[in-house]
């Protein structure tokens, strides 16, 4: 994986740390580097998370994005179908499924399904939301949602690589690592990308917050909501925080040594590393500590619920909708604490069968507190900086799903060729929906939107423009939007 | 509106021509029939004209070039393009007519379409065969044929320079040329310390023992050096070390990625083959061949086999929607993408949905090296290590000793008394009761396409397709039997199935994962009913796989066999409820195999009966087939049915079963095969060759015409006119090829470096960056080539070099020259691979357990990591014992959630070949080290180990600090250093005397040496700690 973008990051830091009494050389650096085709700009010579200028001014600063793993179906929360009730039970006109591929639907004796929910219009844009999402409809006016999603992955694993880093396949960064890179982080004392899972993990696991072929600083770190905040962030027993430092003070006079003997800056960026995981390790348990929010925002966000796992097993255990509550509280204040990009995660909303049960169990987790979030943003004056999103894969068929072996219909399939997400704050132009479905919902009609062009007005509301953020990488230019996608103005207010 | 304009400018201009002349043109075209088109004459032009600028030298397209007649007729990215004597079956045709449904050509606003008399002068070349005199062929090359890495590796003689006494070899010649031509001194050799450190870490790995690194220092040979390196590289850990970095580039992991991420019990197989086959320098051609295609050397070795798990090693998804074929396909894209990468160091992947945009390989090009990798199977094959065969072999013998004797027994009773005793058991009893009764097919059906046939004796045998996943039989019978208690299922062997079968995976094996029975009145069709099935039993049960998942609602995890096949297996099931109908029953039994964890596990040949007998049910009752057989006098029997017969008698013969019990009673003392314990993933090959089809914009749904294996045109042609892999690895290894040697040697080069010769270390195509110093590379190239492939020659040669023995102290007046170091004038200093951290930390506090090869292991890891994997179906067993203390490279790599301190130091995710690894410094870097649990543990043994060892010699301070700096990084700490540590000890021992909870807790399950206290090793545990967590300790200097 050669990487010469890298490359000469490195050596910029190095450099950097080198000379930092001597600024003329540094200059020479930049200006050499400018040669180079490496915007001064687009590197900091300090730190590659430090904050870098976006393409054009931008409207959105942080990024919330909360990921449902499973393909959460469409018509059962997002895009009501009368017709398909009408025509419930019926079979699929056969020029509709004949070149389509399914996962386990039999076609030949699959009839579509109904959707057991009923759809009610919120706020003054009078947006249809469905009865298992009554709080979140009631931000209807904030939010954007499409209703014409479509992806060309098929499988649970591929597609969510497509939707968390653009290409269905591994090797590429994920939307945090993109803009973490493009933009740098605004925290000093945490990392720029935090991710946050509650209930079961996601098929894709950790592949989904990849820094792909951009160093490991721009990946996702994944935080843990209880306990432990970061992996290894706690001191070993028997090392207090006294001791702690004092070794730290030796290992920076140690390393001090080292580099003014080899003169290799690389080692002031160890420095520097060091440094700042010392502030993580106060930082990171401050943030996670909720005891400074009042009663009301933490029942707002449904932080001590406790589900019942055995109404759709699928969602999590017991604890999953406190720690979903919890998860959103705690990006609300990575938000307040300058970090870029935090990504929840909550599987499975993979529903072959158990559709109803299981819908009703998930969206229950995250009615409440995804609510909550955007009214508490809102609130504080956060939202017109902070995007939030809530996409899953892929869609689920109208069809319901008759699998061989299975006794009876109770879910559906999946569907890529339309689907729904939503998207908040940040610059988007809320109270709308973008793109229609066919009468049957079995395909975009309106104003599609392929997850390439989501990906680019994403990067777009932070003022990047998706074909400039790019990494050279194996003769290509790697890009968020891989070889396609359009900005899709009607989303930006 | 211009173009529209312009548009129907034209169109008038045609009608309009139409109506002046109307007889022109059809007159011509009617006369020109027979009249021979001139290419050179009519066509060139014409193409020149309209098309070249699209699709000739410059630029293709598509992929579809019409300068060249080979690149014209073999077609583009979409395919075919011109069928000689047939324009309406020609694309080509149809683009620039306009006709079909691909986009017009020229495309609108590019170029003058072209006019109706054009249009047939095309036309009839087309039909008239598309003639096409090579001598019309666009004199220019290949675009790209001048690049530097397509020439011939050059013979190169070594630089004159001026300070030829620096020189150590030839290396060293042309690093200095360019040095003195920029007016620049190298640097002095690093100190004999930073020497020793860091040629133990590019060569094995470890660090240098403090004894090593005593004994190194003090030798006062001049030839010190050379020993040294001849002794690493002759050490086991050489291989352990180097293996490491083929492993990145062959993607391996023990799991298969995507979703369920299934463990890969075996893959270590191949990797223990990779170290040994490093330690012995088995030749890289040799190396090479036998991964890229040992299955088709003649009668391979077990190592051989082993040696192609490297084609193993890519992802698979096994979604339970995925399609088998799709796949496939992306793993076939996978070891294609691999070859290009490892061997060649060019990025083909780009090609396989497009005509490559930067260099000269074309998307059929592409679709040629694939053909190669289109016929692969992936069977486990035993492969037990040679020791563990040898222990075999010796138990078998004397276990056989005493077990023949019992088998032979059961031999010649066989032979020689049970025709008689079946003879007798007919004369005395004279009613056979019958208990199962054979179903006559009435009709057979499969979902898929498996070809179904009926045989005399009543069994169904599948042939023809065999379908990897979601394959459901359906069998129709009618019987008059009422009440009907059970069902059973005869698996049954032929000779037409892998092994014998009864199944149709090529081990022989099946998995039936349902078995659904629905009954129909015959008097009253409307009369359905579904069977409750209920008590499973089978005659064997493959472990995991027991054939009560074939009717407990489990759609994907149904019975098998192994290791039991080629041989006859019954299953029976009872009906909850008596059935039949009183007039007749139709009988439906659907039998699926919809496995998701095994691909192509069909039944081969199998047979259904009923019984009305009672329970429990009888797997081996009689058969109304043999009460038949029984009613026949015996010289009137088929041999067939003679055969079922004593099949069935011995089943029941008294006599027999006693020796069959003994037998089976002993065979509890045999030893375990390691043929069964030890496996291997490997691949083997059709023996009819898959057609491998270009796939239109790389969609497996959208295959075009047929391409056969070939090597790119850029390249040297390959020898074989019917080439497979053989070739094509002998082909990379070809003196001609400018390629696999000099991507060799460079990426080894930039391990030494940090840097290659050539930067982009996977791109010597034309976007990649040219060499820096170029006869050096050939010159690598070349002694490795004349060295016979010896990989560890190449590392003498490099690390005996004084390029690679230069201080790496920076020189900060270069840096404004030459800021990435490229012309050497010091060494680079590198952050080593996390293995290698791992491995140091183990190695300094003396808790490494080393035993080269085996297994994959599970040290512990934080908790809660393996929980982030799909629906927690990941387990991380911790190992115990010396398995926790084993080096990186042996830990466990589960893909979807890989251990987090190899992530956090930048291993690669092993999804995608990687030719070079990040090296980046973080904060989780800091806080592993630090804090993870295996690292605080090393911190406590170092700790306790520093005092220990000094305790009786010299136990002052300086003598515990020198100690630990030679411990950790074998080196004499400076006077400043000792000042440091002095410092940090005292304030240790302020802090801990006032915290006894904090000492209790640092020396925690440590032993306190005789004479020391906790209190003094709390303090070195910390202090230990601290060294750990030095830039100097992840550095190699």
């Amino acid at each position: 994986m050669m990487n010469p973008y890298s490359d000469s990051l490195n050596l910029a830091r190095r450099r950097f740390l080198m000379n930092s009494s001597c600024s003329v050389a540094s200059f020479a650096l930049a200006a050499m580097m400018e040669k180079e085709g490496l915007l001064a700009s687009e590197t900091n010579l300090t730190n590659p998370l430090a904050p870098k200028d976006s393409h054009f001014p931008g409207t959105a600063k942080n990024c919330i994005f909360i990921f449902l793993a499973g393909g959460p179906s469409q018509i059962d929360l997002y895009d009501p179908k009368p017709k398909l009730q009408e025509l419930n039970g019926q079979p699929l006109p056969k020029e509709l499924t004949d070149k389509v591929r399914f996962a386990f639907i039999n076609k030949e004796t699959a009839t579509l399904s109904g959707s057991s929910r009923k759809f009610t219009r919120y706020g003054e844009c009078g947006t249809e939301f469905s009865d298992v999402l009554p709080k979140i409809g009631s931000c209807a006016d904030d939010i954007a949602l499409i209703r014409s999603m479509h992806t060309e992955q098929f499988n649970h694993h591929p597609a969510q690589l497509m939707m968390n880093t653009g290409v269905g396949r591994f090797g590429r960064p994920s939307v945090g690592s993109w803009l973490n890179y493009g933009l740098g982080s605004q925290s000093n004392n945490l990392p720029g990308y935090v991710v946050l899972t509650a209930g079961r993990g996601a098929s894709g696991g950790a592949s989904l917050w990849s820094s792909g072929s951009l160093p490991s600083t721009y990946a996702g770190v994944l935080f843990r909501n209880k306990g432990e905040p970061v992996l290894n962030l706690n001191n070993p027993p028997g090392i207090n925080s006294e001791i702690q430092k004092s070794g730290l003070e030796a290992i920076k006079q140690l390393n001090q040594e080292h580099l003014t003997k080899t003169g290799d800056a690389e080692i002031a960026s160890r420095i520097a590393s060091y440094e700042l995981a010392f502030q993580m390790q106060s930082s990171a348990p401050e943030l996670i500590d909720l005891s400074s929010e009042t009663k009301e925002t933490q029942e707002a966000y449904g932080v001590n619920r406790k589900g019942d796992s055995k109404k759709g097993k699928r969602g999590g255990g017991s604890g999953t909708e406190g720690a979903f509550g919890r998860n959103c509280l705690l990006a609300r204040r990575l938000v307040e604490r300058g970090v870029r990009f935090i990504n929840l995660y909550h599987a499975s909303w993979d529903h072959h069968s158990g559709l109803d049960a299981g819908i009703s169990r998930n969206a229950g987790i995250v009615d409440q507190p995804v609510a909550a979030l955007l009214k508490d943003l809102k609130q504080r004056g956060l939202l017109d900086s902070t995007l939030v999103v809530m996409a899953g894969e892929f869609g689920r068929t109208p069809l319901g799903e008759n699998r061989t072996g299975s006794k009876a219909v109770t879910g559906r399939d999946h569907h890529p060729g339309a689907f729904s997400l939503w998207m908040a704050g940040g610059g988007v132009k809320g109270g709308q929906v973008i793109g229609k479905t066919t009468e049957l919902g079995w395909s975009v009609e309106e104003d599609p939107v392929h997850i390439n062009d989501f990906h680019a007005t994403l990067l777009h509301l932070f003022g990047l423009n998706h074909l400039k953020l790019a990494q050279k990488f194996g003769g290509l230019d790697i890009r968020l939007t891989n070889v396609g996608g359009k900005v899709v103005d009607k989303l930006i207010a | 509106m211009n173009h529209n304009f312009l548009r129907t400018i034209s169109w008038l201009f045609f009608l309009f021509s139409l109506i002046i002349n109307p007889s022109y043109v059809f007159a011509k075209d009617a006369k020109a029939d027979s009249a021979k088109i001139d290419f050179e004459k009519q066509i060139k032009p014409l193409f020149q004209a309209k098309c070249y600028s699209c699709h000739g030298r410059e630029m293709q397209e598509g992929g579809f070039r019409l300068d060249l007649k080979s690149r014209a007729l073999e077609g583009g990215d979409s395919g075919l393009a011109i069928t000689p004597g047939n324009s309406q079956k020609s694309e080509f045709y149809h683009r620039i007519a306009g006709t079909g449904n691909g986009d017009k050509m020229p495309p609108e606003g590019e170029g003058t379409p072209l006019s109706p008399e054009e249009l047939a002068l095309v036309k009839r070349w087309i039909d008239q065969g598309a003639k096409w005199p090579e001598s019309a062929n666009s004199k220019d090359k290949l675009p790209g044929s001048d690049h530097w890495a397509f020439q011939p590796v050059k013979k190169v003689t070594l630089p004159q320079v001026q300070n030829s006494s620096w020189s150590k070899n030839g290396i060293d010649a042309f690093i200095l040329r360019k040095l003195e031509q920029e007016k620049v001194q190298p640097s002095a050799e690093a100190d004999r310390s930073t020497l020793i450190r860091r040629v133990y870490l590019d060569l094995t790995g470890l660090p240098p023992s403090i004894e090593e690194w005593e004994r190194w220092t003090q030798d006062t040979d001049p030839n010190w050096y050379e020993t040294l390196v001849d002794q690493l590289l002759a050490s086991p850990h050489y291989g352990e070390r180097w293996s490491r970095h083929w492993l990145d580039l062959a993607r391996y992991a023990d799991s298969d990625g995507f979703e369920k991420d299934s463990k890969r019990p075996h893959a270590w197989r191949w990797r223990t083959w990779v170290i040994n086959a490093l330690n012995e320098d088995m030749p890289f051609d040799q190396f090479s061949l036998e991964q890229l295609a040992g299955d088709l050397l003649p009668k391979p070795a077990t190592s051989q086999l082993v040696a192609t798990g490297f084609h193993r090693n890519t992802l698979i998804n096994r979604e339970g929607g995925t399609d088998p074929e799709e796949d496939r396909v992306k793993r076939t894209i996978d070891r294609t993408n691999t070859l290009g990468s490892v061997w060649l160091g060019i990025t083909v992947e780009c090609s396989q949905c497009h005509t490559h945009k930067y260099d000269p390989l074309t998307q059929r090009e592409y679709y040629r090296l694939y053909a190669f990798f289109n016929s692969l199977t992936e069977p486990d094959i035993g492969a037990p290590l040679p020791e563990e065969q040898a222990t075999f072999i010796k138990a078998n013998q004397i276990y056989q000793k005493d077990h023949q004797p019992l088998v032979k027994a059961i031999r010649e009773y066989e032979q020689n008394q049970l025709a008689n005793a079946l003879a007798n058991w007919e004369k005395q009893n004279t009613e056979k009761k019958l208990i199962w009764s054979v179903l006559q097919p009435e009709t057979v059906d499969a979902k898929q396409n498996t070809t179904l046939k009926i045989l005399p004796d009543r069994s169904i045998l599948a042939a023809g397709e065999n379908p990897g996943r979601a394959e459901i039989y359906t069998i129709t019978f009618k019987t008059d039997l009422q009440k009907i208690s059970g069902i059973r299922l005869e698996a049954l062997t032929d000779p037409s199935l892998p092994k014998n079968g009864p199944g149709r995976s090529p081990s022989g094996d099946f998995e039936l994962t349902m078995l659904t029975v629905k009954t129909t009145s015959l008097q009253d069709p409307a009369a359905t009913k579904e069977i409750k099935l209920q008590k499973a039993q089978a005659s064997f049960e493959m472990a995991g796989y027991k054939v009560d998942r074939v009717i407990n609602n489990s759609p994907h995890a149904g019975w098998s066999i192994s290791p039991q096949q080629g041989k006859k297996q019954s299953a029976t099931f009872e009906a909850k409820e008596a059935f039949g109908f009183e007039k007749g029953t139709l009988i439906t039994v659907s039998l699926q195999q919809s496995s998701t964890r095994k691909l192509y596990h069909n039944l081969g040949r199998f047979r259904l009966s009923l019984t009305t007998g009672s329970k429990p049910l009888s797997l081996n009752g009689i058969t109304d087939l043999i009460v038949e057989t029984l009613n026949i006098p015996q010289d009137q029997r088929t041999s067939d049915q003679q055969q079922e017969l004593l099949e069935y008698y011995r089943t029941i013969d008294p006599q027999l079963k006693i020796l069959k019990q003994a037998e089976l009673a002993h065979r509890k003392k045999a030893p375990r095969n390691p043929t069964e314990t030890t496996k291997a993933q490997v691949v083997n090959h059709l023996k009819t060759p898959r057609k491998t089809r270009l796939l239109v914009r790389g969609d497996f749904l959208n295959p075009a015409d047929e391409v056969k294996p070939n090597t790119p045109a850029i390249l040297p042609s390959l020898k074989s006119k019917n080439p497979n892999r053989i070739d094509l690895a002998r082909w990379l290894f070809d003196p001609n090829n400018p390629l696999t040697a000099r991507v060799t040697v460079n990426r080894i080069w930039s391990r030494y470096f940090g840097r290659g010769i050539v930067s982009t270390i996977n791109d010597f195509g034309t976007q990649g960056e040219p060499p820096s110093h170029p006869e050096l590379l050939d010159w690598l190239a070349t002694q490795f080539r004349d060295h016979n492939w010896s990989l560890k020659q190449l590392h003498k040669l490099i690390v005996m070099s004084a390029t690679y023995r230069q201080s790496s102290h920076t020189r900060p007046e270069l840096a404004e020259r030459d800021p990435y170091n490229i012309w050497l004038s010091h060494q680079n200093r590198l952050r080593v691979e996390s293995e290698i951290i791992r491995d140091q930390a183990l190695s300094v506090s003396g808790l490494i357990k080393h035993k080269v090869g085996g297994r994959s292991v599970n040290p512990p890891q934080p908790e809660g990591v393996a929980s982030l994997g799909y629906a927690n179906s990941v387990k991380w067993p911790t190992s115990k014992g010396d398995d926790r203390y084993r080096r990186g490279l042996y830990t466990f790599f589960q893909r979807t959630v890989p251990y987090p301190m190899l992530m956090t130091f930048d291993s690669p995710d092993s999804n995608l070949s990687c030719t070079r690894r990040e090296r980046s410094n973080t904060p989780l870097q800091a806080l592993t080290i630090w804090n993870d649990p295996v690292f605080f543990e090393c911190s406590q043994v170092l700790g306790k180990r520093i005092v220990e060892e000094t305790q009786q010699k010299d136990a002052s301070l300086t003598a515990r600090i020198n100690r630990a700096f030679q411990l950790c990084l074998a080196r004499q700490p400076s006077q400043a250093e000792r000042t440091i540590i002095t410092q940090l000890y005292e304030e240790q021992i302020r802090f801990l005397k006032s915290d006894q909870t904090a000492v209790s807790e640092l020396t925690k399950s440590q032993k306190i040496p005789a004479g020391s206290t906790p209190q003094e090793v709390a303090a070195w545990i910390i202090i230990g700690r601290v060294l750990l967590n030095l830039d100097e300790f992840v550095t190699r200097g």
